[in-house]
């Protein structure tokens, strides 16, 4: 399909390396990332129309955490810029609907997460309904174990369904050089690991991980000028469901996530690679149900996000990682989801091509 | 390109105090919501997505509040966004709003930006959870002191945009403060807080919210009520601090208004534009932003202040609604004044009404006066007869 | 800067403890289900044809307003769904193993999530289960004043699924929420130079090769250039600058601040230097006295006594406890208009 000015395409990316306690500062992950990404375009920081990230306050324990990640951009003269508190993918749909907007040609987006300050065991119970829930310190392993639960107790996985996920994605992280966990694991001995959140077992859960991520995003022609294999967002939606994990419809399956494949068309073609957020393995079951992906579909390549976790950037990754099979592996069609909130509450899909 | 016109069509705000003891946080930014809904003739069911912004989640204690407030927004099934600027949040909220309906992503947009800050403690979320906060007074007196001796401004004109905008906040029936029998004398004797700032001449701590329905042109001309046109939008950036910043005159505040100057074809602001509501959360700001936008040559803000220009019923009113200085739900202000923009436009503004208001411009900042977030509204598409 | 670097333990920071008691206001609904709470009485709203319990104040497929047709549900219900936490955090209602549940109260069409004590042996999809409240000075009216204990009868409760009427006034109106977390941050390598420059009673700034502006702090980069500052570009500061400007500050109260009195905090811009550090302390003079184009000297605490513990991060110049303040030498100011400009 020959492409036009209301096209948009990633046209670099750049992330840092992912580790479970960096030295540096979100800021200085960010110089280093966000300006790796520009320069990987062939861009200098004045030649970028928009530049929008991704972090969270509370990771660091710090009210305007953000601010001084903006020294990361050099933004003197003053730049176009905007900030959300959600994942760097995120972002990069912010980034998008910008760019629609015609005046300019090229933007970028990040996401950052020092996770290793703080203590995911206790800083999640913060991010639930504050009346409800925070007060019975319900943690996000706890809630995620419940709905494990479900899933179990509906009949469509099993626990070994679950440990092949987790060897799956850890023999996968082995091509990864970012990975943190990788290896090959014996799924009877990780079902004979013991509970943690049962049925949830340590390796279940997604490591701590401190990192960033960027991509540079150009409109129509543009994008043709920056690289040789533009990655084309073909189709980007995001969905929401209620907060309590009580009162969604069904929680065995991502409404949201159903809702976001067909805002983004995932089933228009044949998807090869599909890059899923899934923060606790078995998760990646119901979202590659409600994603509708057929058993020809390749599930993350990179190990994700049991791989490594830098929480607000863990999306973003995977938006590169399916950006990557398309521009350096050769694939034509692939996807990418990011998941927010305790149990699969928001969902983000992402379409990605390559030109024949 | 597919930039498409986008109307405002409905408004709505809460009754902005001290403490809305009578409602939790989701209470608060249904309130608002609701009576934009209803300004809009819609209900929850006729929204395609919503935007949500706040300033830190720290004010309140709730990481991520989007997430709890999802189906109190009834985003059930929907496209929901949080944005997070700083103080321009509110700005940049309906910004975002807006770019999801001009950029053909949807029909019909919410944005809603609020903030609690009775639910804890601001000074406290400011000073990073830490001792001697020097708050938001602190930060801006320096750069409030350097704009009084660059000026040669005479040391009344603070308090007399403190005593006009709660002038205009007693018109205002959704204001915090309502100070109908304020005076120079009552804001100069007032304790003096942040030197040279006294108290009177600084914001109060509300909590608020504020709500702003957006639509496709098809909308806007469907609209029971007149819509206001959003003519032009701009959010700039520039660092903290380095050496040779100039925060009294930024130029990221230069740059925003000079973007919307240039989208809607204005060479002359206080000619052509009829009105602005300007964030002022200290009295001050109000001639530094009029010198900053290019309403008024360096220099001279004051005297726009000082001759009653910028009074309800002078040639370039600012801050109708009774501005930061009369409510300030922090979160919220931008939407704030990005609403009270499209009031005017709108011809809604009851008591606080500038006659016949055609183009009118709304600004909101953040952090270190770093963050800038600006808009342009009209009566019409083409409010200039260009 | 080096990003591959993985942080050595022997850097972390003392850990922070983010405390801070929030107090909530509820609204009707949360006010009237928490004021049955603390009466031993369980609710839910009816709406959108099903009992939602604990109530919600809008219907959460919809978004419209749930309204006030309250419903008694419990106190006995169904166990949908569980996991067991084996150690529990500070922050959990219970010190000893228990369980997370969906249960599904008598008289309710949705379960909702709450702590069960029960062996986790027990524990099983189904389970009858019934709400153990607190009592006396224990009541608070808040959503762990119960816990769901097994059913000792598994019986239907008495009266679930009856209206409930409710208090024209209900008592609980708020809710206390302590939010308590740790942070453990690790020093980055520009703010180990930093802190360990002020241990020996040294300034050290960093200037940028391409602007030639100077950082002083822990500062790794130039913002306006968007390119790292390594140690190359380091060199030792002046310990004497004139004030450029400053603020009276007068402190508010709130948990955690110590400052009672009014506090001075200036800029100093370095002799010899284009750099200015922010939000100093000046000694020696009545803040009444604090003067644009004052000349002071950095007064340090003696060596062995300085503190830069508090040193975070990112501070644009923080000298923390190693320094009494910025002292008047007593020269005569410069112009006030030559500096007041340069807060930054
Ligand atoms: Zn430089």
């Amino acid at each position: 399909m020959p492409r036009t000015e209301n096209d948009i395409a990633i046209v670099s990316y750049a992330q840092s390396p992912l580790l479970r306690r960096s030295e540096n500062t979100e800021t200085e992950m960010m110089l280093s990332t966000v300006q790796g990404a520009i320069k990987a375009a062939g861009l200098g920081k004045g030649d970028i129309g928009f530049t929008v990230s991704g972090s969270c306050d509370y990771l660091s324990g710090r009210g305007f955490s953000f601010v001084a990640n903006v020294d990361a951009y050099g933004a003197y003269p003053p730049i176009n810029e905007s900030h959300v508190e959600m994942d760097g993918s995120f972002a990069m749909y912010e980034a998008f609907v910008r760019l629609l907007q015609g005046d300019i040609d090229t933007a970028v987006a990040a996401g950052v997460g020092k996770t290793s300050n703080s203590d995911p065991a206790t800083l999640y119970t913060i991010e639930m309904d504050p009346y409800y829930l925070t007060p019975l310190g319900a943690d996000v392993a706890s809630l995620s174990a419940l709905q494990y639960r479900a899933l179990l107790d509906s009949g469509k996985v099993t626990e070994r369904d679950v440990a092949e996920v987790v060897a799956r994605n850890r023999r996968a992280a082995k091509d990864n050089l970012n990975a943190q966990v990788s290896g090959d694991f014996d799924v009877d001995e990780l079902l004979a690991a013991p509970y943690v959140r049962n049925p949830l077992r340590r390796h279940d859960l997604p490591p701590v991980t401190d990192g960033c991520a960027a991509v540079v995003l150009a409109r129509g022609q543009k994008a043709y000028e920056l690289c040789e294999r533009p990655v084309w967002i073909t189709g980007i939606d995001h969905r929401i469901e209620p907060h309590l994990p009580t009162m969604r419809q069904d929680l065995t399956s991502s409404v949201s996530t159903r809702l976001a494949a067909e805002g983004a068309g995932v089933a228009s073609g044949p998807v090869e690679v599909a890059e899923i957020h899934a923060p606790f393995s078995f998760q990646e079951l119901i979202v590659r149900e409600a994603l509708g992906l057929g058993d020809d579909t390749e599930i993350n390549p990179s190990g994700g996000a049991l791989a490594a976790n830098p929480v607000m950037v863990t999306g973003l990754l995977r938006v590169i990682e399916a950006a990557k099979q398309i521009a350096e592996n050769g694939r034509s069609r692939t996807l990418a989801h990011t998941t927010s909130g305790p149990c699969l509450q928001q969902n983000l899909v992402c379409i990605l091509e390559g030109d024949q | 390109m597919s930039h498409q016109p986008v109307a405002v069509v409905g408004i709505g705000q809460t009754h902005h105090k001290k403490r809305r003891a009578d409602v939790s946080i989701a209470g608060l930014v249904r309130e608002a919501a609701q009576r934009a809904l209803e300004d809009a003739d819609m209900d929850w069911g006729d929204i395609d997505a919503v935007v949500l912004g706040k300033a830190p989640d720290l004010f309140e204690g709730v990481m991520k509040p989007e997430m709890y407030l999802a189906d109190a927004l009834g985003a059930n099934g929907k496209p929901m966004f949080r944005v997070h600027t700083a103080g321009s949040v509110g700005g940049s909220t309906g910004i975002v709003g807006s770019h999801l309906v001009s950029s053909g992503r949807h029909k019909r947009v919410l944005s809603v930006a609020w903030e609690k800050q009775s639910e804890g403690n601001a000074q406290f979320a400011l000073g990073g959870g830490k001792s001697g906060s020097i708050g938001a007074g602190g930060a801006f007196a320096p750069f409030i002191r350097a704009y009084i001796r660059r000026s040669g401004a005479p040391e009344d004109i603070g308090w007399k945009v403190a005593v006009k905008d709660r002038l205009n906040g007693a018109k205002n029936p959704y204001a915090h403060l309502k100070l109908a029998d304020i005076t120079i004398e009552k804001v100069k004797e007032s304790p003096m807080m942040w030197d040279p700032l006294h108290f009177l001449e600084s914001c109060p701590s509300s909590d608020g919210a504020c709500a702003v329905v957006f639509t496709d042109e098809a909308g806007g001309k469907a609209a029971a009520k007149p819509p206001a046109w959003v003519l032009a939008t701009a959010m700039k950036s520039e660092p903290s601090t380095f050496a040779g910043r100039d925060a009294v005159n930024p130029k990221a505040a230069h740059a925003c208004s000079d973007e919307i100057y240039k989208q809607i074809g204005v060479t002359n602001p206080r000619e052509q534009i009829d009105c602005a509501e300007l964030y002022v959360p200290f009295s001050w700001y109000e001639p530094m932003w009029l010198e900053a936008h290019d309403i008024a040559a360096p220099g001279e803000g004051w005297k726009m202040t000082d001759s009653g220009a910028t009074a309800l019923d002078g040639d370039f009113p600012v801050n109708m609604s009774g501005g930061v200085l009369s409510s300030n739900p922090i979160g919220a202000s931008g939407l704030l004044r990005f609403s009270e923009a499209a009031l005017q436009v709108r011809g809604l503004a009851g008591e606080h009404q500038v006659p016949g208001a055609k183009l009118a411009i709304a600004q909101a900042y953040g952090a270190n006066a770093q963050f800038y977030a600006m808009w342009a509204v009209g009566s019409s598409l083409d409010p200039l007869g260009s | 800067m080096t990003d591959t670097s993985i942080a050595d333990p022997s850097n972390d920071m003392e850990p922070f403890n983010l405390q801070f008691p929030f107090t909530r206001t509820l609204g009707n609904t949360l006010s009237t289900f928490f004021s049955a709470v603390a009466q031993g009485q369980l609710i839910g709203v009816k709406v959108g044809g099903r009992v939602i319990a604990p109530p919600l104040e809008y219907d959460p497929e919809t978004g419209a307003d749930a309204g006030s047709e309250w419903v008694k549900v419990g106190p006995r219900g169904t166990v949908s769904a569980w996991t067991y936490v084996p150690e529990p955090t500070h922050l959990h209602p219970v010190q000893g193993p228990f369980a997370f549940a969906f249960v599904t109260l008598d008289g309710a069409d949705t379960p909702m999530i709450h702590v069960v004590e029960a062996p986790e042996d027990q524990l099983r999809s189904g389970l009858r289960v019934e709400a153990r409240f607190k009592e006396g000075d224990e009541v608070n009216g808040r959503i762990d004043d119960f816990v769901f204990v097994p059913a000792t009868d598994p019986s239907p409760s008495e009266g679930a699924g009856e209206p409930y009427q409710a208090p024209a006034e209900p008592e609980i109106q708020t809710m206390d929420a302590y939010c308590d977390l740790t942070y453990v941050d690790n020093a980055a390598p520009v703010t180990r130079v930093w802190t360990q420059a002020l241990l020996e009673g040294k300034l050290v700034g960093r200037t940028c090769p391409q602007c030639g502006r100077t950082f002083v702090g822990a500062v790794s980069l130039c913002c306006v250039d968007a390119i790292e500052l390594d140690e190359s570009t380091q060199s030792e500061m002046p310990q004497t600058g004139v004030v450029t400007n400053f603020t009276v500050i007068t402190p508010v109260p709130y948990p955690g601040q110590k400052e009672t009195e009014p506090f001075v905090r200036c800029s100093v811009m370095l002799d010899g230097t284009d750099a200015v550090l922010g939000q100093q302390t000046i000694v020696g003079i009545p803040a009444s006295e604090v003067r644009v184009g004052m000349h002071v000297a950095l007064e340090w605490e003696p060596e062995g006594q300085r503190d830069v513990s508090e040193i975070g991060n990112g501070g644009h110049g923080s000298t923390g406890g190693a320094v009494v303040g910025w002292k008047p030498t007593g020269e005569p100011d410069e112009p006030a208009e030559n500096y007041v400009d340069r807060m930054m």
